[in-house]
């Protein structure tokens, strides 16, 4: 199993005088989920920026599957899928035609049935398939944007806050999709600033605070990480 | 404070922090100012040039020689149109139409020499006039200053707050209003300054009053349609878009698609087609400068009677010059009934496109403007007329002298020898039967009561706009 | 994939949005319009031309036959001049309604004539026409403008941005191609119109494509100028009202301040005289010589034509070959000034020619009226065209008022010249403006 499917390492980034991104490291492995946590404004997004290459560096370095993102990054956009926080896509079209639209943007093709056995994966009921997508709601353009990235069959994830506005319902189906994707061997990166989520789905959680890695936690022998303990960490920087 | 103040200071602040609307309105306000200066300068040489030119024709037409008075009658007279006091702001139809009239004997000559012609063919879109500046460029700086002044509450989402704390939505339109309003007057401010100087260089307070009054209601309507558009929009970019394409359409495009369908729909021939039909007129006549043509059969024999003579030689006048006057009079009847008939078509021209008024509020400001300010068609009209009174007037005032001063015999031997053409001449003292000219705009009356109708049109645009207003406040609440 | 299938793509993505679809609608009715009327107008003025040559042929037979000198020949009978659109006008009607395009003029005093203007409608002219140039030159880039300046910031806007860059293999390509299909849809919209037009009116096929790369390149200029806008790094944090804001400015100074500048420049530095002095010289010249001596009138005028020296000799106080003599030089007096007139009127076309090229709105319409053989240079050709025709009458008729035939009897005769004897039938050999080639010398070119 490769261990450097997503690597950080001393990311500097700074805005206008104000140092966003302090000396980050991180790496993520095969088949592993990564969260990073943290609050409002302590960099999380930034980090995700950085690795989809809208935002440049100061110094340090971002590569995925060992290209640089400085460099290579059209190359990498072929190997990674990106989940918004919020996921808009074209409302005047349907969910199957914004699929169709977007993979050909990605130079693949797919069959209608092997989109449709996507769309059943992700569990989007067949209804919606042929509506247009501006009456869906929150969870089902989630949805969509997830059967995209199996479609894409990319090795690597990154998700932005997937669970924010999701009913518990779907983020408990969120959670056991991303464990399967996981195990099928997709790497995954998400940031979210929800504790209780990233325990239950993440191998490893990163804790971010002011542009820093504060705290590194990891699964031991149970199905999830401890709640408490990060809970714990988590609160305790943000009162400082 | 009330809300509606509230809101307009409060947009007023928002202007000033956000650097683009204060900037549109710094630029909005110079460039009309400078326009105003330019347009000022230029106007007030053109009109001291004019004025100096036209003295120095009617000099030279005085200082000529003693001479044959047919011969001044060829030899014609000058006559220029000074501009009016407010085409400092609005020229009008003066660049397009030439501002000197060539008056000689049995002719009516077109006004020449256009600005335009001289011109480097570069400004037939736009021009620094401030009329352009008022009526095409402000509405598209009011647009780009107010297309926001809802959606940005909405996108924002202060206006469901400022809803459902219970503000009136209309007290929160018209605040934004008055804002934009203001901002609107501000760059119509040299025009009053301009309108200012134009009453106390001797045009009627009345007129003034009525020109700046029309260009705050232009104004009022354009503030309207913008928020009223941005009132109904949920989204700034599609406002945005919405208003532009409108200024487009209204500014832009109506006004030119009215001067094309004029033209198709009501095709004048050319003047030079008429002139077909009026010489064929004149050919009845006979030819004035040939007393023996037989058309003047029936005029000698009135004659003779009258002086109970035999031969017009023993008429106690010279009959060549009654038959000069006699067939300018019918020439000049003739003439001016086509000339009537082709400015009648002009007019109708004018009336089918100043009817895109009611499509557009800026065909209706052109029309209101440019008839205020004496620079419209109708006066372009009425300098030809004065003109061509002039001429009538100078020309048979040299026939009157060509018939009583000159004896028929000299003048019918003048061409025998030297000396007889010199006795064929009257005195240089008889060239003093030109009248000064002077053109002076319409009265303030006349031109109030041709105007009435485009007032009309920005009034009924005004009306729509407070219906427009209602329909958006109904919208948001 | 091939650029092909992301043109392909795109324009079955664009087909969908309603928007896009409302304004191609109205730039096609725009387009119709101004060619229809482009039309409409090219026909009246040609079948105006048809019924003016009709009557100008019968008004001047039926003066011609009532002559018996060829002094009242002359003096009597005008000639039809005119300058007829050509089948290209309808796309752009250029300096038609400014200049004047027809006259007709007799043997007296060219000067005194060639300024009439058979003008259009002063306030139609005022208001302006609209044809298919104007839609060109000043429309076109305002619809560029409105089609594509939200192509970033409305993604941005809507929440897709990143997703859309994340995914797509070659951003630049995606951006690329979505404005080329919104572009090209745009110019058939503008150019099928034209086509149809070019079609009926038999323009010709050179001047059509002319026409055709003029747009496509005007086109061309403002979608890279948007492109590269909305891609620079002061885009990326303005929303789509601020960057067509700004863009609008590009086009405000373009289109209307650049053109009044160079305008109020040109004037600046070319002295022209003032027409109304041509006109005054002229008259002054001819009106005076009634009162001067004879030798006044033939000394300047034997200057140019030596042939007639011998054969000045006046029987009376009036004689036609001195009358035509003094309208010579009267002309002769206002020469230098109307050629300084002519001359700046074509150094300020020069000038603009030279200033359009920081305005592409007024370049295009300089070339697309250079095309349709409508602008100012078009005007001063057919004005020269005017001088020389006049230029050829004269030619025709001196030697019948000098009497050349009877000259050359009369020099191998060593006897006096007798009146020349006057025949209608020398009148039918007459130039015709509509066969009449400029033979003298060509009209000036200033490219």
């Amino acid at each position: 199993m490769q261990k450097d499917m997503i690597v950080a390492s001393s990311l500097c980034v700074r805005f206008a005088q104000q140092t966003v991104l302090d000396k980050v490291n991180f790496n993520v492995g095969q088949g592993e989920v990564f969260a990073l946590l943290g609050g409002n404004g302590a960099g999380k997004s930034t980090t995700l920026k950085t690795f989809l290459g809208t935002i440049a560096p100061l110094s340090g370095t971002a590569t995925v599957m060992g290209m640089s993102v400085s460099k290579d990054i059209d190359s990498i956009r072929q190997k990674v899928a990106y989940l918004p926080e919020s996921v808009m896509l074209y409302g005047h079209l349907t969910g199957i035609e914004n699929i169709k639209y977007f993979l050909s943007l990605a130079d693949i093709e797919k069959s209608a049935p092997d989109i449709e056995q996507a769309l059943m994966r992700v569990a989007l009921q067949k209804s919606a398939w042929c509506r247009p997508m501006s009456n869906y709601s929150k969870g089902m353009r989630q949805k969509t944007a997830i059967a995209l990235a199996l479609l894409r069959e990319a090795p690597v994830l990154f998700l932005d806050e997937p669970t924010s506005g999701l009913d518990p319902n779907a983020i408990d189906e969120f959670n056991r999709l991303i464990a399967t994707l996981a195990a099928d061997g997709a790497t995954v990166f998400m940031v979210t600033h929800d504790v209780y989520g990233a325990c239950q789905v993440a191998h490893r959680i990163g804790l971010l605070d002011n542009g820093k890695i504060v705290g590194m936690f990891e699964r031991k022998d149970q199905a999830h990480i401890d709640t408490e303990e990060v809970h714990a960490a988590f609160s305790a920087r943000s009162q400082q | 404070m009330s809300v509606i103040q509230q809101v307009t200071r409060d947009e007023w602040r928002f202007w000033h922090r956000t650097k683009l609307a204060a900037t549109i309105i710094i630029i909005g306000t110079l460039l009309t100012l400078v326009s105003g200066v330019v347009n000022t300068l230029e106007m007030q040489h053109a009109s001291h040039e004019r004025e100096h030119l036209q003295q120095s024709a009617q000099a030279q037409f005085l200082e000529q020689p003693d001479r044959h008075p047919h011969r001044m009658v060829h030899y014609g007279h000058y006559v220029f149109r000074t501009p009016s006091a407010l085409s400092i702001i609005e020229p009008g139809v003066d660049a397009f139409t030439g501002t000197s009239i060539f008056l000689e004997g049995h002719k009516q000559n077109t006004a020449m020499f256009a600005d335009q012609r001289q011109a480097s063919g570069m400004t037939r879109f736009s021009s620094l006039t401030p009329s352009f500046l008022l009526q095409v460029l402000v509405p598209l700086f009011i647009i780009l200053i107010g297309y926001a002044s809802v959606t940005r509450e909405k996108e924002a989402g202060t206006l469901n707050i400022m809803i459902t704390q219970g503000i009136n939505v209309w007290h929160l339109l018209l605040g934004k209003y008055f804002a934009l309003v203001s901002s609107g007057l501000l760059m119509l401010l040299p025009l009053i300054v301009a309108a200012v100087w134009a009453s106390i260089n001797g045009e009627s307070a009345l007129i003034t009053s009525s020109f700046v009054a029309g260009y705050i209601l232009y104004i009022l309507v354009w503030c309207g349609i913008v928020l009223a558009v941005s009132a109904v929009n949920q989204k700034n970019s599609a406002s945005f878009a919405i208003l532009v394409s409108l200024w487009i359409v209204l500014c832009i495009l109506l006004p030119r698609i009215g001067s094309s369908s004029a033209a198709a729909i009501a095709p004048s021939p050319s003047k030079l087609e008429a002139d077909f039909a009026v010489k064929a007129e004149l050919r009845k006549l006979g030819d004035g400068h040939d007393a023996s043509d037989p058309a003047f059969e029936q005029l000698k024999k009135n004659l003779l009677t009258k002086y109970n003579v035999d031969k017009v030689e023993d008429l106690p006048i010279n009959f060549r010059g009654t038959v000069a006057q006699y067939s300018e009079n019918k020439l000049t009847e003739i003439l001016n009934q086509f000339a009537e008939k082709r400015m009648q078509e002009e007019l109708e021209q004018a009336y089918i496109a100043r009817q895109f008024g009611w499509l557009t509020p800026t065909t209706a400001i052109r029309s209101f403007s440019m008839l205020i300010a004496g620079t419209s068609l109708e006066t372009h009209h009425r300098f030809l007329r004065e003109a061509e009174k002039l001429r009538f007037d100078f020309v048979q005032s040299l026939n009157k002298v060509h018939q009583d001063n000159l004896s028929y015999e000299a003048d019918a031997n003048r061409n025998k020898n030297a000396d007889a053409t010199k006795a064929a001449r009257v005195d240089a003292a008889n060239w003093q039967v030109l009248s000064e000219f002077s053109f002076k705009p319409d009265t303030a009356q006349t031109r109030l009561l041709r105007s009435a109708i485009y007032a009309l049109q920005l009034l009924f645009w005004c009306g729509l706009i407070v219906l427009l207003l209602r329909f958006a406040v109904r919208r948001i609440s | 994939m091939s650029v092909f299938s992301n043109i392909n793509r795109e324009a079955r993505f664009l087909v969908k949005q309603r928007y896009f679809f409302a304004l191609l609608t109205i730039v096609l009715l725009l387009s119709v319009f101004s060619v229809w009327s482009g039309i409409s107008e090219t026909n009246t003025q040609l079948s105006t031309i048809e019924r003016l040559q009709q009557k100008d042929a019968i008004d001047r037979a039926n003066v011609l036959a009532k002559q018996s000198d060829y002094g009242s020949a002359a003096y009597y009978s005008f000639h039809l001049t005119y300058s007829a659109p050509s089948a290209m006008a309808f796309a752009a009607m250029g300096q038609r309604d400014i200049y004047p395009w027809k006259h007709r003029i007799r043997m007296l005093a060219l000067e005194g004539q060639i300024y009439e203007t058979d003008s259009d409608n002063p306030e139609l002219s005022f208001l302006g026409r609209f044809d298919f140039a104007f839609l060109i030159s000043v429309l076109l880039p305002l619809f560029v403008i409105l089609l594509l300046h939200d192509l970033r910031s409305a993604e941005r806007e809507a929440g897709r941005y990143d997703l859309l860059i994340a995914t797509a293999s070659k951003q630049q390509r995606l951006w690329l191609s979505r404005a080329s299909v919104l572009c090209a849809a745009l110019a058939i919209a503008l150019l099928l119109p034209f086509v149809i037009g070019a079609i009926i009116m038999q323009a010709p096929l050179v001047s059509t494509l002319q026409v055709i790369a003029v747009t496509l390149g005007h086109i061309l200029f403002w979608m890279l100028l948007t492109l590269w806008f909305t891609a620079s790094k002061v885009a990326v944090k303005q929303s789509s009202a601020q960057i067509a804001s700004v863009l609008l400015a590009v086009w405000l100074g373009v289109a209307v301040l650049v053109p009044v500048v160079s305008d109020i420049a040109i004037d600046e530095m070319v002295q022209s005289p003032n027409g109304g002095e041509i006109v005054l010289t002229q008259r002054e010249g001819v009106n005076d010589a009634w009162d001067l001596p004879f030798a006044d009138t033939w000394a300047p005028f034997i200057a140019t034509h030596p042939q007639w020296k011998n054969n000045t000799e006046m029987s009376s106080q009036f004689e036609w070959k001195w009358y035509y003599a003094f309208q010579q030089v009267g002309d002769q007096k206002a020469a230098a000034l109307s050629t300084a007139y002519r001359d700046a009127t074509l150094e300020k076309n020069n000038l603009a020619q030279r200033f359009a090229y920081i305005s592409p709105p007024m370049l295009a319409q300089k070339l697309l009226s250079s095309i349709a053989e409508t602008d100012t240079l078009a005007a001063m050709k057919y004005e020269q065209k005017v001088r020389d025709y006049h230029q050829a009458l004269r030619l025709f008729y001196y030697p019948l008022l000098f009497g050349a035939a009877e000259l050359n009897e009369a020099q191998n005769n060593k006897t006096k010249v007798k009146k020349v004897a006057f025949d209608a039938k020398a009148l039918s050999k007459l130039p015709s403006f509509s066969t009449f080639k400029n033979t003298i010398h060509t009209a000036k070119e200033n490219i």
